[in-house]
């Protein structure tokens, strides 16, 4: 398993100790619940990506794919629930195959905290994890240090007073799947509203024994407001110092230019609305 | 009468039977034994100045020929006395100033905490005192005679024993006030104070009208002033000062003396 | 002109770690204690002064941390009105940072401002608001108001009038100003917007030549509508800016206040 590469670390603590400031990850204050349901389970997170008090993406995932039947909501410093979600997705999907067995939530959970706990705390991951195996319906939280709770509701992350909250208002023991969904969706907005880590929209995921869903922005309560005024520029409005045409020809030299005929599919990445 | 007033004379702060207070009105004394003091307020030809109109800032500039003039004598006892260490005119600030008649050190402490007042007002506001404010807070420092609230110290131990003429100039254009150690005040249009002022007020009930020009004001201040006066009038016996929109408040010199006193009517 | 930035003030946003501090060293037993009577309750606020207007807005959250106190706490308040609902006022103050201080530094504006009319008998004038407030600001100088204020009217002359401060007092009339949390998110807009910053004449010129368009005056309705994108775009991009936007409009004929939603998430 890749190991992290500690050769700065002395560098970087007598920098500190001049004063330069360390740098920052991007912390995602966000709400994350999952809760267990008849023949099944649900995670769900808000998409809001905070760096300080600037939302940095309005509409990210933080729910990470571990396994076909198990699914991973992280909170925390973005790049740490990203990277060990799919550590240990791969790790597990070695497992399964060296077992000849489906993977199971226990097994994902353990590999989880076991890394986690290596790192002291180092690595910024709070995880919920759920699925479903054929020992059943499994649903943890995972701390940055280690620890963990098997739980039938829980919530992490900046919002997880606010969801929480909901969970044990309405929570009961008896839920059908849409109950769930809907439990789910009302404790995550519970966090969009008021916790300003979190916000913009809702994304669920229901994995029941024989089947994965995952509702990407289930709930979309937050859309752009239209602006009242037209903030198109006519061309030439922006100063043009000096400008350089590089030909078809030239380009040529450095890369292979194909022209695109119209009914050829464009990949688009990621759509953004923009104004106008 | 006397005999009755002698039993409340001495407290400040008590009022005698028939409601009054003595040593405030001894006070008032005080001035009549002082200097005579005069200021005119001359409403001038309404003269407006239309060279440019053009921008809003030149139409608040629109200049009226109007100003107060303030007049004093110097009452110089002896010829050895320095005529121009008499100082009966003082500046409170660029745009007031006033005369004084009575006990001269104690207007020393009224214009001080005048002086102080216009500044903290420019200071916190940038802006200038109004001439009736600053009327109002010598005023105010005139009644912190007797003992102070709650038995703390007093800091005057009697009322003054000034009367001020206060000329100045705002937003409101030229005011002449006078101010009485009993703390009140009022404006006037032309107003007369000291030992003289009784034959004074009652010429510049006749002679002020509504038309008066700059030069005619000077002439009516020097005029009023050398009929009360015991001695003879001349440029180093009388003291003028004018204020006016356009150049606040001025002291005259010694030359603009000789040339206002030369313009006097000579009999 | 220096202004002094604020953030030296506060307690570190990051507790382990501070930008201005090396690794501190303590004696093992000794506990040091700190007396921390500032916060930042968020928000934002932004002036503009037109020819016969001004419009301050602020949006209406308070917040500390990642929590909301209340959804709505004004930050923009009218100053020398006749009762508490401000009626008769001609003074507009904005106050963004510590909402303790802000609101005790228009309580203290406000009384001032009466007091003043009382006392001279007339209505203070923008310019000597302007000039008061400065000082109150800088009578605190070594323990300030933790507050960013802006402080518009229409100025004796008619014309809208905008005045912006520091912390301790320094200040400066503008044509048009924002403050806090999103400042960084909507001056810049307002450079464009309002004073067509970075814009040039189409076909002008070539190069160096391209002629700058040049600012003129802007319509009441038309900066409204400046303000309310402003306020929703920074609402996009900033956690602490959200759920409701109040704008006060000083024209000759008083103070006209206009409340809208903003998104709450």
């Amino acid at each position: 398993m890749v190991g992290f590469d500690f050769s700065n670390y002395n560098r970087n603590a007598a920098l500190h100790a001049q004063g330069v400031p360390l740098p920052k990850a991007t912390s995602t204050g966000t709400t994350i619940v999952g809760c267990i349901f008849d023949g099944g389970v649900v995670i769900a997170a808000d998409t809001r990506a905070t760096s300080g008090p600037i939302v940095a993406d309005k509409n990210c995932e933080k729910l990470h794919y571990i396994a076909p039947q198990i699914w991973c909501a992280g909170a925390g410093t973005a790049a740490d629930t990203e990277f060990t979600t799919a550590l240990i997705s791969s790790n597990l999907q070695l497992h399964a195959l060296s077992t000849g067995r489906t993977p199971r939530v226990v097994t994902c959970m353990t590999m989880l905290k076991q890394h986690l706990f290596r790192y002291q705390g180092h690595i910024g991951a709070y995880l919920v994890v759920a699925g479903v195996d054929p020992t059943g319906v499994g649903l943890f939280t995972v701390h940055a240090h280690g620890s963990t709770d098997k739980l039938p509701y829980v919530t992490m992350g900046s919002g997880s007073m606010a969801a929480m909250a909901v969970f044990e208002a309405n929570w009961k023991g008896t839920l059908t799947r849409d109950d769930a969904v809907k439990l789910c969706s009302e404790a995550i907005l519970a966090g969009i509203f008021n916790d300003l880590g979190s916000g913009s929209n809702v994304d669920v995921c229901v994995i029941t024994e024989n089947k994965t869903t995952l509702l990407r922005n289930h709930i979309k309560p937050n859309e752009r407001a239209q602006k009242e005024r037209n903030y198109r520029f006519p061309r030439g409005t922006t100063a043009v110092l000096n400008e350089k045409i590089v030909t078809r020809e030239e380009l040529s030299k450095y890369v292979t230019v194909h022209e695109l005929s119209s009914d050829d599919d464009v990949v688009v990445v990621e759509k953004m609305d923009v104004d106008g | 009468m006397f005999i009755a007033r002698s039993e409340y004379d001495r407290g400040i702060n008590t009022f005698s039977p028939e409601g009054r207070l003595f040593q405030v009105e001894y006070s008032l004394e005080a001035i009549k034994h002082g200097s005579t003091a005069i200021g005119v307020r001359y409403p001038g030809a309404q003269l407006l100045l239309t060279l440019s109109i053009l921008t809003r800032l030149s139409l608040k500039q629109v200049a009226t020929s109007e100003g107060v003039i303030l007049g004093v004598e110097k009452r110089v006892q002896s010829t050895l006395l320095e005529t121009s260490s008499v100082e009966k005119i003082l500046e409170i600030d660029s745009h007031i100033g006033c005369a004084m008649s009575g006990l001269q050190a104690d207007a020393r402490s009224m214009i001080e905490h005048a002086r102080v007042e216009s500044q903290s007002h420019a200071f916190h506001y940038n802006e200038q005192l109004r001439v009736e404010s600053c009327t109002q807070a010598i005023c105010d420092l005139a009644l912190r005679f007797g003992e102070g609230a709650d038995g703390e110290e007093s800091i005057m131990s009697r009322p003054f024993g000034v009367a001020l003429l206060i000329a100045g100039v705002d937003e409101d254009g030229p005011q002449l006030y006078h101010a009485e150690p009993s703390g009140t005040f009022y404006r006037y249009d032309a107003k007369a104070i000291g030992s003289g002022s009784e034959g004074a007020q009652a010429e510049l009930q006749n002679e002020y009208h509504k038309s008066l020009t700059l030069a005619e004001a000077e002439t009516l201040v020097l005029k009023t002033l050398k009929q009360v006066m015991e001695e003879k009038l001349d440029a180093k016996n009388v003291q003028l000062a004018s204020t006016t929109p356009g150049k606040g408040f001025r002291i005259y010199s010694d030359e603009e003396m000789a040339e206002v006193v030369g313009r006097l009517p000579s009999n | 002109m220096a202004f002094i930035h604020p953030s030296s003030l506060l307690p570190s946003s990051n507790p382990s770690y501070s930008f201005r501090e090396g690794i501190k060293s303590s004696a093992p037993g000794i506990q040091e204690h700190r007396f921390s009577p500032y916060a930042d309750n968020g928000g934002s606020t932004l002036g503009i002064a037109g020819k016969d207007f001004t419009i301050i807005a602020g949006d209406t959250r308070q917040s500390s941390g990642y929590s909301i106190n209340t959804r709505y706490a004004p930050k923009v308040f009218r100053i020398g009105g006749d009762d508490d609902s401000g009626t008769g006022a001609k003074i507009i103050l904005a106050v963004t940072g510590f909402a303790a201080d802000g609101n005790a530094l228009k309580e203290r504006l406000d009384s001032m401002v009466k007091m003043y009319k009382y006392q001279h008998g007339k209505d203070i004038s923008v310019k000597a608001c302007a000039q008061r407030l400065a000082t109150i600001l800088y009578s605190k100088r070594f323990f300030p108001y933790y507050t960013q204020a802006i402080l518009g009217g229409i100025d004796e002359e008619g014309v809208g009038a905008l005045y912006s401060y520091d912390y301790v007092g320094s200040y400066e009339r503008e044509q048009c100003r924002a403050v806090g949390a999103a400042a960084s998110l909507i001056m810049p807009f307002l450079d464009n917007q309002v004073n067509l910053k970075n814009q040039y004449v189409p076909g002008s010129g070539v190069g160096h030549d391209l002629k700058a368009k040049a600012a003129e005056p802007l319509e009441q309705s038309h900066v409204e509508q400046l303000v309310r994108d402003a306020f929703s775009g920074a609402v996009e991009r900033h956690i602490e800016v959200g759920d409701g936007l109040q704008m006060l409009i000083a024209t000759k004929d008083g103070i006209r206040e206009i409340y809208t939603p903003l998104k709450r998430d």
